[in-house]
């Protein structure tokens, strides 16, 4: 305690007083200081937090306070509030004081008083807890001049006969006070029954009241029975209890269903649910977090209609890329993502538990007031900030494991010995020995083999070898929250860290927020907002998934004495995870964001921002040689690791930084039943990358990771960097009549240095409507329904994101080795790579979006649609050029693409006594097709070109395998080499537009359907009952053409891999009968025709959809009485599954998110276990 | 109060309003700029140096020909399986269209900037630049056949109705590129300043592609003006020409440096032997390779009473034993001896016995036919796997042989004719071309015999050095030579039985050579000796010419597709 108290002293010292500080400095200059306070103030807040936390016990009897020329009635406001003491005083007395200076330091409630009341025209009295003021008694005629505070003489009306005595009638009501108190005591929760901190606790027809503290508690001394308590909190329904008999009262406050008085964060500012006229989905921060994942695109994974989140796989760390309203562009369709207002480079770098609440702007009238850049969506993140009165220290901490949904599975040694044989056979046109490479005997007495050399004959599990079972993680995450009057502050730490399913893989990942409200007047506010982030990945220097998968069983991993084995001659995956060196990633983001408001009167804001953001990068990626020896003897070098032959150090910087600066002003009005808000804004944006990279190979020693120790020949280094900027000016008219009719007009001018001065700016306009025909008198009120609203929006919005400079021809430097003489050396080489167009502009996206709310049974069931239509034109792609014009395809505006789509949401919660339950569900589909492209098509097995579906499936049609050889002979086939067995495709086409008898790839691949995702659908279920929670979340795709991609069915990958086990009786064989052979699902075992058979065509094409369960959560609230006993205001203990129950028709083996593309494989989709722990104190 | 804050809020919006206006026109800050380029002598430089990327001077690989195994694995040429989407099709296509528009560039901008330079130099900045482009061109019609022909940048629009220009037109437009080039070339560069277009490549670029495309007699001028040019020679070694410590002797035409400590080289691990940490000759040279080679006599293996097939590197052209390694000799450190029985090696640097992993009777994976490289394999190569020999795109040996060519073609025969070859033949076996009597001089004047004898005389020079497949295009031989089966050893148990126990290793039988030194091994397939690889596979009837690539003739309909694809 003395500990805090002194802190408590020094910050003073630090924070206030113009005394010491002048000291302190020793008159340097102003600017010094202004810079000494705003670095100091980041710090001094975060410890002002755990003072709050503490300061609440401190003997009250004692005050502390420092004022210059401050009114008596702002004195006595510090003194209650420090105190808890109330004052009885007449309004009209208190103006007639005047104004004092006072430095108490810790003095007595009586002391502070009587300097307080020292020469003022009034004096007080302490009655118990009361103080009450009254006029002094007139003693002499002429006291001490009073000088009245501003315009203190008006107040000089009546007689002074009146105030020569205390009024009765003040007297009396002050005297009640103190005689007739009862003390309440008491707790406030929400719905989940944790305690409700800030709630407003009113004396019904008094300004008499209190408001809870952290815990949701809170002490009132109410005058008597009839006493009723107005219990009110902003979204929560306001409760009236009577006092009567009770002393104790636990009070429930339910979320206020009125929904539609919830706030939504829109750009550049917040509108009421109810008046939004765009199409915008929000999610709450707690419903990101309840998803237990460590990046916040993986939260949103089915949390919104029309957010499409797809994820390569859960490497540790990983996220998730997000579509809203599906793809907007050919080029970049990321969303803009803005967190408190400012653009940032990645959603990733938010900490989910600090989110307080993601909206996303779906159609062109939300968006546009963030116009360039806004065209695929816009994300707002607020994060988490401290609430009047709210003073809180709460800590979670959960640990669990990973474990894969599913591994591809591999025929084993003796199946692979024969299946390979086969397969050789088979390309050796089925002539010649049927073992051609296995002999029977070894097939045969193989088992015994290994049992007597297993170095020699091998049998080696690889994915039982490399893949561990689980992975740990853990996270850890403080938040402390305090603060009332001038500073609020909310700080929080967080730490991640994640194992993979593999040897020497984690992510680790520190997070650090301090977000600052400082009231500094009642015109001037700040916000001052600060953020860490820092994350390593550290992981084997080659990924092992692909090895791990396809290594054949027949290679040694490793010899029977544990040294590394040859593996296939050298390409041995165990050998390069054990021993083959590591990458390392460190990424570190650290960036504020200082906000000044400024309110010169009651309906305008100013408001000035400035976000600087620095995010750097490095890397130190270590490759060792790692050599094998033969089995039988250690000194013999047998070769080296394939990906291992050299000692290679690379090691990388980059810097990249950006400023964004905004000024900002609002202006809102109501007059009788119309409602009027205007914003009008600006905003500039920098950003400069610098990277550098270094490298040294061949080092001899493989222990020293560092440039210094590798040798002077092999070394390369290299270097670039690039910036761009953009300025806009936005502005934006919101209506209303009678919160019946809206209308909002949106308009934002953009300059991009993208683009060359010519044709830099543009301009997107947007307007939108609402209806709230619920508050037409001609609908019926008394009905279930209880609100209905209409929206329609049109809009324009702009994209400019292709490369940095794409209107410059810009010359790239190379370098290339010649002759000099007989030594070799190196010359620099310049050439125009890319061809320039110099007229390319800001891409523009047009959108149209009708909307419809309606609430049901007092607003318990909420049912939100939407259908929307956009146009893409002038898309920026790069447009495809003929080859031999030599130039690599330049930036174009080319082309157009629409997309048409839906979304539906709906949502009931309810309570049933101590039964509270709430569901949510959504619904959306979207389709883009593709308009004239200029010519340009973006060819391969998903093709864009006019007409078609945005990356829609291209290859062959087919018609099943082909059975005999009369049939090969008979029909075209693709190539000289095609037997019974393989893939038949139909001859569609020719050179003349007909059948031509072969199969070719320029003249017999078609469309065959699109491959996006379609009927993308969500929801979430939450059960409470007493202190359990329940809540799952779910998610899914309705429809999507997917394909078994060659790395699912390739056997003998590379030329030695192992064989998919799904092939295995179920490919066409010789060894078939005819009739087994007419129900193979797959083709027969070939390398020759492995590229044919596995070409793209609707032979591979099934139904990817499916239903996942995303995460179900069992949370348990520990009874208050057990706590409280503790000194803990709350305990919650949660278990929780995430990513488990999978229903689809992907193949045995293969999750239907996994990025399997061609022939390559990602980090497998994982189900995490966890348990956790949520304190708070 | 309020005045106090307005004016602070003022000033702070006006000095945050100048800092914060960020500069629109911004340029690329670690790129240059087109629109001010080739100013001066440094920037024309630099472009010039750029027609020099390895990208452009690409050699086409062996596995294309029957000088070739990789197992049994075939490439879309040889299975034929080619067609437009092969990224090999696409990646040669772009990659000389690439060179001929920086070529281009340069020429075009020295035709049309004041750029601060002399005459002369000018011209011969031109000349390289000319030269660079006829070259690219000579490749693309070889390819391709006819292909779209310009000089000047096309407008894009014109750009996607640009159809293909006749070959020959092409042709005569190359011939042009290359005699401004040879009037303007220096014949060589001091040590100072990099090495790139000589008149000598000139003119031996201009004789091959004369030569695939029988313009006899401008081939043989253009040959014959380089032989009397004066400034070439063989190497009087012929295994040492192909290391990586052998440069620009005064064989070298052209040739493109590499350098592993300036990160230029290549893997050779798949052609190593597994002794020394190789794939074992996964890539290596085929039997057809090693039954080609003429025998010390100057006869086919087929034909001469020196051939031993139980001993085939026995009395053949030095070349044979330059070219593959022979079993039972020194490589790399180790005895090399893939005969299934031969458990054990002698490590030579160790002396000591060691498992042999070069042999099938160990290891599955060791050579499938037996037979490893040895042509420009030096001890460098092993300890690291990476080889940065120069890549030779044409010698003076090439530039004898295309001479004697297109002169036999003519029906010119004469001296000189056998000199060129005689000269090339005597190299190898170490003698002087006069001293006829120390090696198998060629000495006889029958057209067809002369031809016959050239195409072996290629095929043992030129073996792995990316000649052969044209040769075979040129030739028209390849619908013969790559419509077969490539063999390799029986399986060990197999091989035991049928061969080694028979005394009939290594083969056992001779095979059949025609008059274009085509080697097949089919009899021997055919009774079980000799195990099926692969069988190539070659479609006559349009593989004479490579497809345009499909995205080409998609987005273009002016773009006609060659034929049969």
């Amino acid at each position: 305690m003395k500990f805090l108290v002194k802190v408590n002293r020094d910050l003073w010292d630090t924070y206030m007083p113009e005394r010491s500080r002048e000291k302190e400095n020793g008159g340097r200059g102003t600017s010094f200081r202004i810079i000494m306070n705003t670095m100091r103030l980041a710090v001094v807040v975060f410890f002002m937090a755990v003072f709050q936390v503490a300061a609440g016990n401190l003997e009250a009897q004692q005050v502390s306070l420092k004022k210059k020329d401050a009114t008596l009635l702002e004195v006595l406001q510090a003194i209650r509030k420090q105190t808890g003491y109330l004052f009885v005083c007449d309004k009209e007395m208190i103006r007639k004081t005047h104004k004092v200076s006072l430095s108490l330091d810790k003095v007595d409630l009586k002391v502070a008083l009587d300097i307080a009341f020292k020469d003022q025209p009034v004096t007080y009295s302490i009655h118990d807890k009361t103080i009450i003021v009254r006029e002094l008694p007139r003693r002499q005629e002429s006291p001490a001049p009073v000088r009245p505070a501003g315009a203190g003489g008006e107040g000089a009306t009546g007689t002074e006969q009146d105030r020569t005595q205390v009024d009765p009638r003040l007297m009396e009501r002050a005297l009640k006070l103190w005689e007739a108190d009862i003390q309440v005591r008491g707790r406030v929760l929400d719905e989940s029954g944790e305690g409700l901190p800030g709630v407003s606790i009113l004396i019904k027809g008094t300004q008499r009241g209190t408001t809870s503290d952290g815990s949701g508690n809170f002490l009132l001394n109410v005058p008597d029975k009839e006493s009723v308590l107005i219990f009110s909190f902003v979204g929560y329904v306001s409760q009236e209890i009577p006092v009567g008999n009770q002393t104790e009262l636990q009070v429930t406050l339910v979320s206020d269903r009125k929904v539609l008085e919830e706030v939504v964060v829109v750009g550049y500012g917040v509108q009421k649910k109810q008046d939004l006229t765009g199409a915008v989905a929000s999610v709450k921060g707690e419903e990101v977090a309840a998803r237990r994942t460590v990046q916040i695109s993986q939260a949103l994974q089915g949390a919104m209609p029309g957010v499409t989140v797809t994820r390569g796989g859960n490497a540790p760390g990983s996220g998730g890329s997000i579509r809203i309203r599906g793809i907007t562009t050919i080029g970049d369709s990321n969303p803009l993502v803005i967190v408190d207002g400012v653009p940032v480079n990645s959603i990733n770098d938010v900490n989910p538990n600090d989110v307080e609440e993601i909206s996303v702007l779906k159609d062109a009238a939300s968006a546009s007031i963030y116009g360039s850049r806004a065209a695929a969506g816009v994300i707002l993140i607020t994060t988490k900030r401290a609430r009047e009165g709210h003073l809180s220290l709460d800590y979670n901490f959960s640990m669990g494991m990973e474990k894969a949904t599913r591994l591809p599975e591999y025929v084993d040694a003796i199946r692979y010995m024969e299946m390979t044989n086969e397969l050789r056979w088979n390309d050796n046109g089925n002539t010649g020995t049927e073992y051609p490479v296995y002999s029977q005997d070894l097939i045969s007495n193989y088992l015994n083999l290994n049992r007597e050399n297993p170095d020699l004959y091998p049998i080696t599990d690889w994915v039982g070898l490399i893949l561990n079972r689980n992975a740990p993680r853990q996270s850890h995450q403080l938040n402390l929250t305090g603060g009332s009057g001038p500073l609020k502050t909310k700080a929080s730490i967080g730490y991640d860290k994640i194992g993979a399913l593999y040897e020497g893989r984690t992510y680790d990942r520190a997070t650090i927020r301090v977000n600052n409200d400082i009231k500094i007047n009642n015109y001037l506010s700040a916000q001052v907002d600060l953020y860490y982030l820092r994350s390593l990945s550290d992981q084997p220097y080659i990924d092992p998934i692909f090895y791990t998968f396809i290594s054949a069983p027949v290679y040694a991993a490793r010899w029977s004495d544990g040294r590394i084995g040859a593996g296939k001659t050298g390409n041995n995956i165990y050998g390069s995870l054990k021993e083959g060196g590591f990458r390392k990633d460190t990424r570190q983001n650290l960036g504020g964001r200082l906000s000044l408001d400024f309110k010169p009167f009651k309906d305008l804001t100013l408001t000035g921002v400035f976000a600087p953001n620095l995010i750097m990068g490095s890397h130190k990626h270590f490759r060792k040689r790692v050599p094998y020896y033969t089995w039988n003897d250690p000194t013999v070098f047998e070769g080296v690791i394939e990906f291992n032959l050299s000692t290679l150090l690379t090691e990388a910087r980059k810097e990249y930084q950006h400023y964004t600066t905004q000024f900002l002003a609002n202006y809102n009005k109501s007059l009788g039943r119309h409602s009027l808000g205007i914003l009008a804004g600006y905003e500039n944006f920098y950003a400069r990358n610098d990277s550098i990279s270094a490298s040294r190979d061949q080092y001899t020693l493989n222990n020293f990771p560092y440039l210094n120790q590798g040798p002077l020949e092999f070394r390369n280094n290299s270097g670039n960097a690039w910036e761009n900027a953009y300025r806009s000016y936005f502005g934006r008219i919101m209506y209303n009549f009678d919160e019946k009719y809206y209308i909002q007009a949106n308009v934002r001018h953009d300059g991009s240095s993208r683009f060359h001065k010519d044709h830099r700016w543009g301009t997107f306009p947007s307007v939108s409507v609402g209806w709230v025909l619920s508050r037409e008198n001609f609908i019926n009120d008394t009905g279930p329904l209880s609100f209905l609203k209409l929206r329609a929006s049109w809009g324009n919005l702009g994209n400019e994101r292709i490369g940095n400079y794409p209107y410059q021809a810009t010359i790239a430097f190379g370098n290339t080795l010649f002759h000099k003489g007989t030594d070799v050396s190196s010359e620099l080489t310049a050439a125009q790579t890319a061809y320039a167009i110099q007229n390319i502009s800001w891409e523009k996206t047009e959108s149209f979006d009708f909307g419809l709310d309606a609430n049901f049974f007092s607003n318990r069931l909420q049912l939100t649609a939407d259908y929307f239509h956009k146009t893409t034109r002038d898309m920026l792609l790069n447009l495809e050029i003929p080859s031999f014009l030599g130039f690599s395809n330049p930036a174009q505006n080319a082309g157009t693409m629409k997309s048409k789509g839906w979304e539906f949401q709906a949502g009931w919660q309810d309570q049933a006594g101590d039964f509270r339950y709430g569901i949510s569900l959504n619904l959306s589909d979207i389709r883009s097709r593709l308009g004239n492209l200029g010519g340009t098509q973006f060819l391969g097995d998903k093709i864009k070109r006019e007409g078609s579906e945005f990356d829609e499936w291209y290859g062959y049609r087919t018609d099943g395998l082909f059975q005999t050889d009369e049939e090969v002979a008979n029909t075209p086939t693709i190539n000289a080499s095609v037997r019974p067995g393989d893939v038949k495709y139909l001859d569609i086409s020719g050179p003349d537009g007909i059948p031509d008898g072969k199969i070719t790839p320029d003249y017999d691949r078609t469309l065959l359907g699109g491959s996006m995702p379609r009927m993308l659908f969500g929801g979430n279920i939450r059960l409470g009952w007493k202190n359990l929670n329940l809540h799952l979340a779910f998610q899914g795709v309705g429809k999507q053409n997917s394909r078994i991609t060659p790395i699912m069915v390739t056997p003998l990958h590379t030329n030695w891999g192992n064989i998919p086990a799904i092939l295995d009786g179920n490919h066409w064989s010789v060894y078939n009968t005819p009739e087994q052979n007419l129900s193979a699902r797959y083709p027969r075992l070939s390398r020759v025709q492995e590229s044919s058979n596995l070409a793209m065509s609707d032979y591979w094409l099934f139904n990817g959809a499916y239903f996942r369960i995303k995460n179900l959560t069992l949370g348990y609230d520990l009874p208050t009485t057990l706590t409280e006993k503790i000194k803990i205001g709350g305990i919650n203990a949660f278990v929780s599954i995430s990513d488990f129950l999978t229903l689809s028709k992907y193949p045995r083996g293969w999750d239907p998110e996994t990025a399997a593309e061609g022939n390559s494989v990602g980090y497998p989709i994982t189900t995490q276990y966890m348990l956790g722990l949520a304190v708070k104190f | 109060m309020i005045m106090k804050s307005l004016r602070n809020i003022f000033v702070m919006i006006l000095s945050l309003t100048v800092w914060s206006c960020s500069d629109l026109d911004l340029n690329p800050l670690s790129e240059g700029s087109s629109e001010t380029w080739f100013s001066n002598d440094v920037e024309i430089n630099m472009s010039l140096n750029d027609l020099y990327k390895p990208a452009f001077w690409p050699v086409d690989p062996t596995d294309w020909t029957d000088d070739w195994i990789n197992r049994e694995v075939l490439t879309p040429i040889t299975s034929a399986t080619i067609n437009g989407e092969w990224a090999t099709v696409a990646s040669r296509w772009n990659a000389h269209y690439q060179a001929v528009s920086r070529a281009n560039a340069v020429i075009n901008a020295l035709e049309t900037k004041e750029v601060p330079l002399v005459d002369e130099v000018k011209e011969r900045y031109i000349a390289e630049a000319r030269f660079v482009r006829a070259y690219q061109y000579s490749r693309l019609i070889s390819y391709f056949g006819d292909v779209v022909y310009y000089t000047q940048t096309i407008p894009l629009e014109e750009a996607y109705k640009t159809g293909r220009t006749p070959k020959s037109q092409v042709l005569n437009a190359i011939y042009e590129d290359f005699d401004y080039a040879i009037a303007r070339l220096p014949e060589s560069y001091p040590a100072t300043s990099p090495t790139r277009g000589t008149k000598g490549a000139a003119l031996a670029f201009k004789a091959r592609i004369a030569l695939y495309n029988q313009d006899w007699e401008i081939a043989r001028d253009a040959a014959k003006a380089l032989i009397d040019m004066g400034t070439y020679s063989l190497h009087p070694d012929f295994g040492e020409l192909f290391l990586s410590s052998t440069r620009r002797v005064p064989e070298i035409v052209h040739s493109i440096a590499r350098s592993a400590t300036l990160g230029v080289s290549e893997n050779i691990r798949a052609y190593l032997p597994r002794n020394n940490g190789g794939w074992g000759g996964q890539f290596g040279p085929s039997w057809s390779l090693l039954g080609s080679f003429l025998c010390t006599d100057g006869l086919p293996v087929d034909e001469s009473p020196f051939f031993d097939p139980r001993d085939p590197f026995k009395n053949r052209d030095p070349r044979c034993s330059y070219t593959i390694v022979p079993f039972q000799s020194a490589f790399l450190g180790f005895i090399y001896q893939p005969h299934p029985d031969s458990l054990e090696i002698l490590n030579l640097n160790t002396g000591r016995y060691q498992v042999n992993n070069d042999t099938r009777g160990n290891q599955q994976f060791a050579s499938f036919n037996g037979l490893i490289l040895k042509k420009g394999v030096d001890e460098t190569w092993a300890d690291d796997f990476l080889n940065d020999s120069d890549i030779i795109v044409m010698r003076y040996a090439d530039v004898l042989l295309m001479y004697a060519e297109a002169k036999i073609e003519l029906g010119e025969i004469d001296d000189s004719v056998l000199e060129a070859m005689n000269r090339v033949r005597a190299r190898a076996y170490k003698v002087d071309y006069k001293a006829t009597s120390q090696y198998p001089a060629i000495t006889t004047t029958d057209r067809d015999e002369l031809r016959s004898i050239l195409r072996f005389e290629r095929r043992m020079e030129f073996a792995f050095e990316g000649t052969r497949y044209m040769d075979l295009i040129r030739w028209r031989v390849a619908e013969k030579a790559l419509n077969m089966p490539n063999y390799g050893l029986l399986d060990p148990d197999e091989l035991r039985a049928k061969v080694t126990s028979k005394g009939l290793w290594f083969f056992p039988e001779v095979p059949a050579v025609d008059e274009n030194a085509v080697v097949d091994f089919t009899g021997l397939g055919q009774k079980g000796l000799a195990k099926l690889l692969t069988n190539g596979q070659f479609d006559a009837s349009r593989q004479y010419l490579w497809p345009i690539p499909s995205k080409e003739v998609l987005i273009n309909e002016n773009m006609d597709q060659n034929p049969g694809y």
